[in-house]
């Protein structure tokens, strides 16, 4: 378990985080939200041990992180870094050999991963004669190059094409796949609900939700059924006992249940209207959740 | 899961060193820095050659002289320091024809009375030569018509006071020409370490670095990866230097002038550790190479004035502004060897030089370690001194 717990952090009179803690169990990926300047990326950096948190501590396996379990770790840095001069295949190996790898088994893993990742041709041009897209890859291989027990990548996936997004996200998946936790942030919902086991907002230096997004949609949308009736008879909906109507547009109604409501009932009642075109409960996007959650005032935060 | 084993602190300085020296070594302007300045050595080398077999050789055309005129001339030479060639001519029109072309530097048409055909006008040293030995020849004459065939003319004896100043003077022309290489071997590599840290802090690369390893760490691995190929470099251009000066018999002593590269080395080294950490910190300010020059304009002014006074002291070694400068830190590397090498440095004023640069060294190290630290992972304008050291993180 990688453990994210009561971070504190304040630059002078800012306080960046209050608090912020998540757990991401090995082989799950967590998807790390938040508006820009919420705090994620100084939540990575303690983790990595380039910012000192005031308070608080980031575990995995139940220890803290340190100098040496730090290593084990693959770091991907908001702002990319590479040298640019340097080649591609022996950069990704000084990564290798940074983490601990022997020489030999530096070389071999950085031959591997830019194979892998579809750069072993370039791995003898300095990175700086690589597309960006490129470029991004060669970060990748040198997160990854040291097999590394836990991923953390701020922002993998900004400005790649949607096939570079694919590739990279086939990429983490293996990753997870093999039993690594993997926490990314990303400014792209959409992904980040396609891909995620677990999504944590963070929002005034706390985290204002985390869980899956399933959960997540279940506590923020309470319970809404989303019934279209075309012939409705007028409020067939507004008898039923447990039963709120949230809007109700030519047939197309939003009704709040009550926790001891049976849906089917609801749907019996809709079919005595006559036809039921749809019939679900409804599923706000991730988008629409993260709008709620960062817009939220402090007080309804939920607790994690 | 992994075959990773923790790289120990000494592995990670070695791994950022042998990188730093990987890189540079295929690097151009250190590849053409490196030929110019052997180059330099040896050309200043030839140069002494010819230029010293050149000057000192008189050539004098004699008309009507004897052999007594002729070994006269040379003794006078000799006693002057001047090698003399005497080429007999045939009479006066092949004097002047010789004069004319430059065959001979001046004609002496010997005789009761003698005169000296030269081109413009006659260089004292050589007017000296022939009145010298025209007086001689016509005082033995004199002497002899008189019935004098013995003359006790006491011999002076000479004694000298400083039998080593030629060796001496050679030791200080070796100095200085270390120093000259010492000066520009410390900002060449100074350049280095400074661009290498700004290049990490443009690229943003000292993030994922900075993830895996200590800042001194880093800092560590960059000085002594460039200090070993500056080292080497002082030391083939040292190996050079000796050769050549041998192999073009520039020297006579070879003793003497190893000791003085020796000297020149080791100050080399300690001035490297305190500029190379220097430049480092101050690179570590910036963000961006065209912010550079400003950062380490400071350091390169202390490194100048060191060298031109290095130089002065070749001059005046033990003059108060030499004994002073010899022992302050940043100064001492540069003044130092020159006073060694001229003279008698007392035992007390070396080792207090070498111990305050050893002290300023290790200060440099403790309190430049935590700007840098604190400097590395802010980017963007140039970043006070007080702000570093307040943004330390570890």
């Amino acid at each position: 378990m990688l453990e994210f717990d009561g971070l504190h952090k304040s630059f002078g009179d800012v306080r960046v985080l209050e608090g912020v803690g998540f757990g991401v169990a090995p082989g799950s990926m967590f998807g790390f939200c938040g508006s820009n300047g919420a705090g994620k990326t100084t939540t990575m950096r303690i983790a990595m041990g380039l910012v000192r948190a005031d308070a608080g501590e980031v575990r995995w396996q139940g220890r803290p992180l340190d100098q040496a379990t730090r290593r084990r770790v693959g770091y991907m840095p908001e702002e990319r870094g590479l040298y640019p001069k340097m080649k591609v295949g022996e950069q990704v190996a000084y990564f290798g050999k940074l983490h601990g790898l022997g020489a030999a088994a530096a070389a071999k893993a950085s031959d591997e991963w830019l194979e892998r990742l579809g750069l072993g041709a370039r791995r003898g041009d300095a990175v700086e004669k690589l597309s960006l897209g490129n470029q991004q890859r060669v970060q990748l291989a040198a997160a990854l190059v040291s097999r590394p027990e836990v991923l953390i990548l701020d922002e993998p996936f900004s400005g790649l094409d949607p096939i570079g997004v694919d590739s990279l996200a086939e990429a983490l998946l293996d990753q997870a796949r093999a039993g690594v936790p993997v926490v990314f942030s990303s400014h792209q919902l959409d992904l980040v609900e396609r891909l995620c086991d677990s999504v944590g907002i963070l929002a005034r230096g706390r985290m204002v939700a985390t869980g899956t997004v399933e959960e997540l949609r279940r506590r923020e949308a309470g319970r809404l059924l989303r019934v279209v009736t075309p012939d409705p008879a007028s409020s067939w909906a507004g008898a039923l006992p447990g039963v709120r109507v949230v809007s109700d547009r030519a047939g197309d109604a939003l009704l709040e249940l009550d926790a001891g409501t049976d849906d089917q009932s609801v749907l019996a009642a809709a079919l005595r209207t006559g036809r039921v075109e749809h019939f679900a409960w409804q599923q706000p996007t991730l988008v629409e959740l993260f709008r709620g959650a960062v817009a939220a005032p402090a007080a309804e935060e939920v607790a994690a | 899961m992994t075959e990773t084993r923790d790289p120990s602190s000494a592995g990670l300085v070695r791994l950022v060193a042998a990188r730093e020296v990987a890189t540079r070594i295929r690097d151009k302007s250190f590849i053409i820095s490196s030929v110019v300045i052997l180059v330099l050595i040896v050309g200043v080398m030839v140069f002494q050659v010819l230029v010293g077999s050149g000057d000192e050789e008189r050539r004098v055309g004699l008309v009507g002289g004897d052999a007594a005129l002729t070994a006269a001339l040379e003794a006078q030479g000799e006693a002057l320091e001047v090698e003399v060639a005497v080429v007999d001519l045939d009479d006066e029109a092949a004097a002047r024809t010789a004069v004319d072309d430059e065959d001979v530097d001046a004609a002496l048409l010997a005789g009761s009375d003698p005169e000296l055909l030269v081109l413009d006008s006659a260089d004292g040293t050589l007017e000296a030569i022939v009145n010298g030995a025209v007086a001689q020849l016509a005082i033995a004459e004199q002497l002899a018509e008189a019935g004098v065939a013995e003359l006790a003319v006491p011999e002076v004896t000479v004694t000298a006071t400083d039998a080593d100043a030629a060796a001496d003077q050679q030791r200080v022309i070796a100095a200085i020409f270390g120093v000259v290489i010492l000066y520009s071997l410390l900002i060449l590599f100074g350049q280095f370490i400074a661009q290498g840290v700004v290049e990490e802090k443009a690229s943003r690369v000292v993030e994922l670095l900075l993830a895996t390893m200590r800042p001194w760490q880093l800092l560590a691995g960059k000085i002594i990866g460039l200090g070993v190929l500056a080292l080497g470099q002082m030391v083939l251009i040292g190996a050079v230097a000796v050769g050549a000066a041998l192999a073009f018999d520039v020297v006579e002593v070879p003793g003497d002038l190893i000791g003085t590269v020796g000297i020149v080395i080791a100050w080399f080294l300690l001035g490297y550790a305190w500029y190379a950490a220097v430049f480092a910190v101050a690179a570590s300010l910036v963000s961006r190479q065209e912010d550079l020059a400003t950062v380490l304009m400071p350091t390169s002014a202390v490194l100048i004035v060191a060298f031109v006074i290095g130089i002065q002291a070749a001059g005046d070694p033990d003059g108060a502004l030499a004994r002073i400068t010899s022992l302050v830190p940043g100064l001492s590397p540069l003044v130092m060897p020159v006073r060694q090498a001229a003279g008698d440095v007392p035992l007390w004023e070396l080792g207090l030089a070498v111990v305050l640069m050893v002290v300023a060294i290790g200060l440099v190290v403790r309190l430049g370690g935590r700007i840098y630290a604190g400097a590395l992972l802010r980017t963007g304008g140039k970043l006070k001194m007080r702000e570093a050291l307040a943004a330390e993180r570890v």
